[in-house]
């Protein structure tokens, strides 16, 4: 008998107490191990396991699973090892025998990374894990199980770490710690490893600074940094963990942005991102991530050493300036200062930039109301434009590419933009979109009607349908003529576009320079000639010609004769006086030589075709046209033709689309005209001139049916008809907005919402020390219409008033004739003053020549804006407020004297009170003194604007016009006081500013802007949080310092009795008063203004 | 009165109504409008020039002034009808027009104004700009104007006829209007008007070479200039570009200074202070001239 049977048979009756099978575990166990102990140290390991499963109470499990292992390592660790892992699983399994079995079951597989000596270490980071609850013996049961697999990636001291976070986690909630846990094997094993340390670092501080973050961490984090250039992730996470050391639970989402931000840029240029970044980084770790988030926008404006400079600038205000927050600010973008001095360096051009100046110089040029859009702009209207990319016109309005980079200079590309304006305008100036029908041009006769006769008769021959209606457009009807109508478009198109490009050369010699090296540019840019099948070579060979490039032609030699015919036509549009009839006529010339030519693929690519031959000399093209002519002499036959296609157009001439032009303009001229623009045009017309048009992109139709696309189609055209040229959109840019507002002639669509105005105005940022360009957006609308009571009530009750402070502005009214004395030279003789001239005279002292009197004409220059605060704070009942300020009810009428037998009677008389006089609002208040400023106003004759603001946030701030400056007042004006209604938040700043931009357009001498308020300034996000109020007051301060700036006097009132400590600091040297007493406010506001506009 | 010249060198001094042009100005006509006048003067018929600043109003009373030949026999004046040209401003008044009393030792003496000096000598009386004038102010030339021709002069209880010749002749920038720089209708309907607008390009270019001595290529050009400009007026511009500061432009290239640099002082600086729009009109002189 062994010893392991003998120990088997000697502790059967100690085990059998337990489960099962733990009796077959320990005999299974003992022999195995009887191989490599003594017999007394099988002995101490058999006790050790019986300790065991005794320690607790189901320890015994815990003993099976010793029992089990045991012989696996037993080599590894020795005699002595395996007694101190008993030791150890006995400890843990005080704790809990779950933890302990867990523990003992995954030792073998955890020993095949780790050292015998770790396993204390790796025992007590389990251990730290449970606090005695079951989650956290579950917990520390779930480390055991995972953590043998962890090792394979993290070493045993960083695998500690990650216990510190779980622990941490821990704090607030299992359920992440478990999920974190669970999840983290995954998460290091597919993390390389030299990521796997840093990555748990950063861990350490997201769990720190904001425990919920962790869960996104370890979900996200491993694909967040893995866009990130490798050598580079310990770096970068190193400084999202410092930042968020510093920042807190902004720390995660900074780095999640700025992870994002680096991961699409090109990964060799993360080093130099980082490393300015931790530079940055401890000034303000804030700005290192903001500069990181901003890196990709930087890239799109700034080539690296423009970069480096517009970094330097940043890292001045932090470094030199000690300005943290000016540099946040910098560096997010969100500073005046950041985007001018990236516009100053940056070689690209913004639209938006020039916009309005584009627009003047396209008005001057071409003496049309022309507005400038972005090209975008135009795509999105759905009338048949789809580039981008290139400029192009409808006709009315040019539309632009909405930014150039053409060229490595600033200069450069802006010249590339007036290039772009040139040429459209041109289009318009040099009438591209006038061709008429069967009109000869300037050297060459119309060929229209022979034409569209040998036409009928071709289609006749060849039983084609003839086209189902007539023309609606002349440009239409020269297409008709043509079998391919792409041919015919493209060809057109070249040749009109050197006609436009010779005639902005000859005319505007300042461009010329620019027009060539655009059109050097444009070369450069074409597909190959070589691979283009022969009539599309033979276009594209022109097209190169019309750029001034004819080295750039490639054509076969020995058809040489077709391109130096071609080349011949198309010089004759580029004559003095040419106009777009010619071009006509030479594109359908052009056309019967091209249709001679097969398109097969070209038999010699490599022939470099001496242009010199065709000579610029004129050449009767006409008569030696025939039509359609029988193929050359040597014509490569018998090849498969190939599809034809117009090459692309360059990017400065863009899409030309005189059939579409044509029918807008006549959509337009029957919308406005009524009938007689030519007959009124039937749907059958319309639709046969857009399904047949070449000009549409057949990538505008869904799958869908063609007829319901084109009739869509037809809406937005006819919609586009309807609308006045120029603004398509209510939007403007700030001081746009006078420029040709409004002018709505289009037919009136009568259910319209309000119609809204944006502006855009910066906001100070008193941190940085700088505006926030286009910051806000205020809405400008008209204010709605009550009913006229509350006005008319208004002046009954205060029916006094009005007659006192009518009387009181009466008599400001100047005279209109002020009588000036002693003058030298004047109107008329001052009698007293002519008597005492004589008197002095005979007396022999100097008498004064000063005797004459004049009239001299005064007037009054006073124009005064009223900014009303509409927040929803204006709503307070009166009676509240002056519970809350004095503390009670102070009212002697309504106090109720405490004899309980009056107390009915003195309730119902309250209630009675209530009724007929609904307790007053501040805004009612506000409404009444609007009332009696206006009466006074009419009286005195300034001019007088009202206005309401509210909204929410910042990109809505409402701005009602209850009266403008140079309106009238009506009962339209009356019925919108009555209608004024609390609204939402008091964001003053962008207010103050519109009021300013309206009064400094105004023309006025003396300017007054009088805000009535009745509280701080606040909005959503008016501030770095909520409660922040220095933020707010600073920018309203800032707006009231622009008004003193541009010469308006501006003046505070406010209900507030809490006004006087941010009214001292928000109106520095500006005029403030805090009413009292509320109630007093419709009195006392014509006093005040009294004052003010007082001279 | 004779015309009397001071001693001081390079410097002449006459009385108004003795101002007559010595050498025929440079004036081309645009339409009909030297028959118009001359018909006019004829016929006594008050004239009103209508027009843009610049466009060549003040030029054409004076060449229409030295064409004139005084056929009254009033003095026998060789060189045309003499020309007295008031320059209007808001504090003008009748007796700056009329005349007045001056003090001079012991007693008064009358000294006539201006349009009593032209009723007098049979001269043109050009009331320039006249809207600036204050109304009551205009309301005093009513009589001149219709058959009666007379000026009643209040302070000495005068009438004066007209003596042969006299005209009245206006001039008026329809650009300002507001409501308050407008002609009253009883003023306004008391003269034919002759509207002056910019010459077409080809003849502006003509006046700014013939004027200004520059090549006929850059007149041509500038004269595109101002084709384009003008285009600006009403979207950013109050007034076209004048001819007058075409000239101006056409001088300085003259004399040796850059065409773009000479465009920015004498148009585009002269025409607005908005720098945007400077900024476009500056685009605009590039795209024309490329130096």
């Amino acid at each position: 008998m062994s010893i392991a049977d003998d120990l088997t048979a000697r502790y059967a009756a100690d085990l059998r107490g337990f489960g099962a099978a733990l009796p077959d575990d320990f005999a299974t166990g003992a022999r195995a191990m009887s191989a490599h102990l003594s017999d007394e140290e099988l002995e101490a390991w058999a006790k050790a396991g019986i300790e065991l499963a005794n320690s607790s109470l189901r320890a015994w499990e815990a003993a099976a699973e010793y029992f089990r292992a045991s012989a696996d390592i037993v080599e590894r660790l020795g005699t002595e090892g395996i007694a101190r892992w008993a030791a150890q699983a006995t400890e843990l399994s005080s704790r809990s025998s779950l933890i302990a079995a867990q523990f003992l079951k995954s030792t073998p597989e955890a020993l095949a990374v780790l050292q015998p000596e770790d396993l204390e270490e790796w025992a007590q980071q389990g251990d730290r894990l449970c606090r005695g609850n079951w989650k956290s013996i579950a917990l520390a049961q779930l480390y055991f199980q995972i953590s043998p697999s962890l090792f394979r990636s993290l070493s045993l001291p960083s695998v500690g770490r990650l216990v510190d976070v779980i622990d941490q986690l821990t704090e607030r909630s299992y359920e992440l710690a478990t999920t974190a846990l669970e999840g983290s094997g995954q998460i290091f094993a597919s993390l390389s490893g030299h990521d796997r340390e840093p990555f748990l670092r950063f861990a350490r501080a997201v769990t720190r600074a904001s425990w919920a973050d962790t869960r996104l961490y370890f979900e996200r984090g491993p694909k967040l940094i893995e866009r990130i250039e490798a050598p580079q992730r310990a770096a970068f996470l190193d400084l999202a963990g410092r930042v968020t050391t510093e920042v807190g639970r902004q720390g995660f989402p900074l780095f999640s942005d700025a992870a994002e931000a680096l991961g699409g840029m090109a990964t060799e240029e993360h080093g130099a991102y980082i490393a300015f970044a931790s530079k940055i980084a401890t000034g303000s770790p804030t700005a290192a991530m903001e500069y990181l988030k901003s890196a990709p926008f930087v890239a799109t404006r700034l080539n690296p050493d423009q970069r480096s400079l517009w970094e330097q600038e940043g890292l001045e205000i932090l470094a030199v300036e000690h300005n943290p927050e000016g540099a946040e600010a910098y560096f997010r973008l969100e500073s005046t200062r950041a985007e001018e001095r990236m516009r100053a360096l940056s070689s690209r051009v913004e639209l938006s930039s020039i916009n309005s100046m584009l627009r003047m110089y396209a008005k001057a040029l071409s003496g049309e109301p022309v507005s400038v859009h972005s090209a975008e702009d135009l795509v999105e209207r759905g009338i048949g434009w789809v580039t981008e990319s290139a400029a192009s016109t409808e006709g009315s309005s040019i539309y632009l590419p909405p930014y150039v980079a053409t060229f490595p200079e600033q200069e450069a590309n802006f010249q590339v933009y007036k290039v772009f304006t040139t040429h459209q305008t041109g289009r318009m100036e040099f009438g591209s979109f006038d061709y008429a029908w069967d009109m000869p041009g300037a050297h060459v006769a119309s060929t229209g009607p022979r034409r569209e006769v040998a036409a009928a008769l071709r289609r006749q021959e060849q039983g084609i349908a003839a086209p189902k209606a007539e023309a609606v457009t002349a440009v239409q009807r020269l297409f008709n003529c043509f079998d391919d109508r792409n041919l015919i478009a493209g060809l057109f198109t070249v040749v009109e576009d050197t006609r436009v490009d010779a005639l902005v050369s000859r005319e505007y010699g300042g461009i010329r320079r620019w027009l060539k090296r655009l059109q050097d540019h444009e070369i450069g840019r074409r597909p190959k000639v070589e691979e283009m099948a022969l009539r599309q070579a033979f276009v594209e060979n022109l097209l190169r010609a019309s750029l001034g490039q004819a080295e750039a032609i490639r054509w076969p030699i020995m058809l040489r004769e077709y391109m130096t015919d071609g080349i011949a036509a198309l010089r004759m549009v580029e004559q003095a006086g040419a106009t777009v009839q010619d071009s006509a006529e030479v594109a359908g010339a052009l056309y019967d030589i091209a249709t001679s030519i097969p398109n097969v693929r070209m038999p010699n690519p490599d022939g470099k075709f001496d242009f010199e031959g065709a000579s610029q000399e004129m050449m009767d093209v006409l008569p030696s046209m025939p039509g359609g002519g029988e193929g050359g002499p040597d014509m490569p036959g018998n090849q498969q033709e190939m599809a034809f296609e117009n090459p692309p157009q360059p990017d400065f001439r863009g899409d030309f689309k005189p059939e579409l032009v044509q029918l807008m303009a006549k959509l337009k001229l029957q919308q406005e005209g009524g009938a007689d623009a030519g007959g009124s045009l039937t749907k059958e017309q319309l639709m046969e001139l857009l399904q047949n048009s070449v000009e549409l992109s057949i990538s505008e139709w869904a799958e869908g049916d063609l007829d319901q696309s084109l009739g869509m189609f037809l809406d937005n055209l006819q919609k586009e008809a309807g609308t006045p040229a120029g603004d398509k959109k209510g939007e403007k840019k700030d001081g746009d907005a006078s420029a040709d507002g409004g002018k709505g002639e289009g037919p009136d669509e009568g259910e319209l919402p309000v119609e809204v105005t944006w502006f855009y105005y910066d906001e100070w940022d008193f941190r940085a020390g700088d505006y926030r360009p286009r910051w806000t957006r205020v809405g400008e609308r008209v204010s709605a219409e009550g009913d006229r009571d509350f006005y008319e009530e208004t002046l009954r009750k205060h029916h006094g008033l009005v007659m006192e402070t009518r009387k009181q502005f009466e008599m400001m009214r100047p005279e209109s004739f002020k009588k000036i004395k002693r003058l030298e030279d004047g109107d008329e003789l001052d009698t007293d003053l002519a008597i005492e001239f004589h008197v002095d005279k005979k007396a022999g002292a100097g008498p004064s020549a000063r005797i004459y009197n004049r009239r001299n004409k005064i007037e009054r220059d006073v124009a005064v804006a009223f900014l009303l605060d509409m927040s929803a704070s204006t709503d307070e009942e009166i009676e509240k407020q002056k519970v809350k300020h004095s503390g009670k009810d102070d009212d002697d009428d309504d106090n109720f004297d405490g004899d309980p037998r009056r107390y009915f009677q003195w309730l119902a008389a309250r209630r009675a009170k209530a009724l007929v006089e609904p307790p007053k609002r501040i805004i009612d208040l506000e409404k009444e003194s609007t009332v009696l400023i206006v009466e006074a106003l009419e009286a005195i004759g300034d001019s007088y604007g009202i206005y309401g603001f509210s909204g929410y946030g910042r990109d809505n701030v409402e701005f009602h016009v209850i009266k403008d400056l140079d309106e009238q007042m009506s009962e339209r004006v009356e019925r919108r006081i009555s209608k004024i209604e609390p609204i939402r938040s008091t964001r003053m700043g962008p207010a103050l500013r519109h009021t300013i931009h309206k009064l400094d357009e105004y023309d006025a001498k003396v300017k007054i802007l009088i805000l009535v308020s009745d509280g701080r300034p606040q909005d959503h996000g008016y501030g770095r949080d909520r409660t922040e109020k220095e933020y707010a007051v600073h920018d309203t301060k800032q707006a009231l310092v622009e008004a003193k700036r541009v010469g308006i006097t501006p003046f505070l009132i406010t209900v507030d009795k809490e006004g006087h400590d941010y009214l001292k600091q928000m109106c520095d040297d500006i005029g403030y008063e805090v009413v009292d007493d509320i109630e007093s406010l419709p009195r006392r506001l014509p006093t005040l203004y009294r004052h003010l506009a007082a001279d | 009165m004779t015309a009397l010249t001071t001693n001081a060198p390079g410097f002449k001094q006459i009385a108004v109504e003795d101002f007559r042009l010595t050498e025929e100005p440079f004036y081309l006509p645009i339409r009909d409008e030297v028959e118009l006048f001359e018909t006019a003067y004829a016929d006594s018929v008050p004239v009103l020039l209508k027009g843009p600043t610049g466009a060549g109003k003040t030029r054409f009373v004076e060449y229409m002034s030295w064409r004139l030949h005084n056929k009254g026999g009033h003095g026998g004046h060789e060189e045309g009808v003499p020309l007295i040209t008031v320059a209007c401003h808001e504090d003008l008044t009748a007796s700056d027009l009329v005349g007045r009393y001056l003090l001079e030792g012991d007693e008064t003496r009358w000294i006539d104004g201006p349009v009593t000096r032209a009723v007098k000598n049979g001269a043109i009386c050009y009331l320039d700009e006249v809207v600036e004038a204050r109304k009551d102010t205009t309301v005093l030339i009513h009589p001149l104007t219709d058959y009666r021709r007379l000026l009643p002069v209040e302070k000495r209880g005068e009438l004066l006829e007209a003596a042969d010749g006299f005209l009245l002749v206006m001039s008026y920038n329809p650009g300002y209007q507001s409501a308050i720089k407008d002609l009253k209708h009883s003023t306004r309907q008391r003269f034919i008007a002759i509207e002056f607008d910019y010459p077409p390009r080809d003849q502006e270019a003509i006046i700014i070479e013939r004027e200004s001595l520059v090549d006929a290529a850059t007149a041509m050009e500038l004269a595109k200039l101002a084709e384009k400009v003008r285009n600006l007026k009403e979207h950013g511009l109050g007034e076209g570009v004048s001819t007058r500061l075409l000239v101006y432009a056409g001088k300085l290239i003259h004399g040796g200074i850059s065409r773009r640099r000479a465009c920015q002082v004498s148009i585009v600086w002269a025409l607005t202070d908005d720098r945007e729009v400077q900024r476009s009109i500056e685009e605009v002189v590039a795209s024309i001239f490329d130096d």
